[in-house]
């Protein structure tokens, strides 16, 4: 790579493979690298989008392995595929390059509608994601957000996100996560499956340690569906705002409806909230408030 | 089975179709004497009003539901606050759609609420229909789309969770009605998007 910088005879086609050579370790790559007269506008948006994408930056690794095997393979990469051998071509080729960065965009573009939203946040209609509502305060529900509910999520300015499933949170989410500086918990705990899994208790206090702490806040709650276990957990939170059962349990089927489960009922009545009003109490929280 | 945190506080009660709209906005049906201590943690500043009571037509020979009188213990809890009260009246839509006058009065009250909605200087605000389902409904799917700008379908979904089945003929109007609204940027909302 470093021989590459140093090159004084560099041709302007070898710039965008330079580039993406880089992206290997996006993390660790500074911008500064970048000789900013040479630096198109598409290269600099590659470099912007490329750290976020696992697809685009599997693609970039797979070049990078050619390049780091040899030039001459990479050389040959480019006769192949970019077609630029001839010094007759060469005015032609950087125009290639930005084609196909191009394509690259609008294929994010549709699959995301990440980048996108920057530009056009004020006209594209909001997607919240199923079944969301604010519970209390700046604390959310859902099920589990989507990619075109992203746009959405950021207009939440949420500090984090408590995920109550047990499976791993998929990559593109993580990217999207730490790109917007939100941090993730996660409480797996399987659903009621009855009348033999329960909801762990033990998990709902934890949970509720983590809802409540105001550090946390804003702060979205979802499981799959957003039905069953953010209902139970939700329930829990209106038996510490003291609500009736009655309501509360209406709330739960709200939300939970076509499939509200008894069990799942019986569980928000029946929760020992002793250590969850222990931890209110401690740091002042009850009676929880509804605005900041 | 009650823990000291439950011997310590009375039970609260919700009203009906009660839930949090946005940040100090809230919606439900008609609260009920059960529900005023409830409402009073709340803190409300504003509360709208959307259903019938109070703008009867002609005056009933009976009151069969004693609507009078809940309207008047309403009146009366409300006065022990300082709550600013708007009753709106918005005629539950329905076919046909040849009674100009009811939608003219519909339109009107609803581009208030709306209008109030836009000032968060009414906040904390509290609307309610009577069963808090499709006048109520109608109001949040208007604010979800105009203000805020949600798409539809994330509207519709919200709406049904209230209005369970009974559709009506607001999601029509939430699609196609487009009010103009005065938006005074040194009191809007932060949820607002316009």
């Amino acid at each position: 790579m470093v021989n590459y910088t140093d090159d004084p005879f560099q041709m302007d086609e070898e710039i965008p493979e330079y580039y993406s050579g880089n992206d290997v370790s996006p993390r660790s790559k500074s911008p500064s690298y970048i000789p900013e007269s040479k630096a198109s506008s598409q290269n600099s948006l590659l470099q912007e989008i490329t750290p976020r994408y696992s697809e685009i930056l599997n693609h970039k690794l797979q070049q990078d392995n050619n390049l780091i095997r040899s030039r001459i393979e990479q050389l040959k990469m480019e006769e192949e595929g970019v077609n630029t051998t001839t010094t007759e071509e060469e005015e032609d080729a950087p125009k290639y390059e930005e084609d196909i960065d191009d394509k690259l965009d609008v294929n994010l573009q549709k699959k995301l509608q990440l980048e996108y939203e920057k530009t056009m946040d004020m006209d594209q209609p909001l997607t919240p994601p199923e079944n969301f509502a604010p519970i209390i305060n700046t604390i959310y529900r859902s099920s589990f957000p989507q990619p075109n509910n992203f746009s959405f999520i950021k207009t939440l300015k949420l500090k984090s996100i408590l995920c109550l499933i047990p499976e791993e949170y998929p990559q593109l989410h993580t990217e999207f996560l730490s790109h917007e500086n939100i941090k993730l918990f996660q409480l797996g705990m399987s659903g009621n499956k009855e009348p033999f899994v329960k909801i762990s208790s033990d998990l709902i206090t934890e949970a509720i340690r983590i809802v409540l702490n105001p550090e946390n806040q804003p702060i979205l709650i979802h499981c799959n569906r957003g039905k069953h276990r953010t209902g139970c957990l939700v329930g829990v939170i209106r038996r510490l705002q003291n609500w009736s059962l009655t309501i509360i349990f209406d709330e739960y089927r709200k939300f939970a409806a076509p499939k509200e489960r008894p069990m799942d009922q019986q569980f928000i009545e029946l929760y020992d909230d002793t250590e969850a009003i222990k931890y209110c109490q401690q740091y002042n929280l009850l009676p929880l408030k509804w605005d900041n | 089975m009650p823990t000291n945190h439950e011997d310590i506080k009375p039970v609260l009660v919700p009203p009906l179709n009660f839930s949090l709209v946005e940040d100090t906005i809230y919606r439900s049906g008609f609260p009920m004497p059960i529900n005023y201590p409830f409402l009073n943690t709340l803190k409300l500043k504003t509360i709208i009003y959307l259903g019938d009571l109070g703008h009867e037509k002609k005056e009933k020979k009976k009151d069969k539901h004693g609507t009078g009188e809940i309207m008047q213990n309403y009146q009366d809890w409300l006065n022990t606050t300082d709550i600013t009260f708007h009753n709106l009246l918005v005629e539950s839509s329905q076919e046909p759609f040849n009674k100009r006058e009811e939608h003219e009065q519909t339109i009107k009250s609803l581009t208030i609420a709306l209008q109030l909605m836009l000032n968060k200087e009414n906040f904390p605000m509290l609307i309610h229909s009577n069963k808090g389902k499709h006048r109520t409904g109608l109001v949040v799917g208007l604010m979800r789309k105009l203000l805020q700008g949600w798409c539809l379908s994330g509207i519709f979904e919200e709406y049904e969770k209230f209005a369970m089945g009974k559709s009506e003929y607001d999601l029509e109007l939430i699609e196609l009605w487009q009010p103009e609204l005065y938006v005074d940027d040194t009191n809007k909302p932060e949820f607002v998007r316009i």
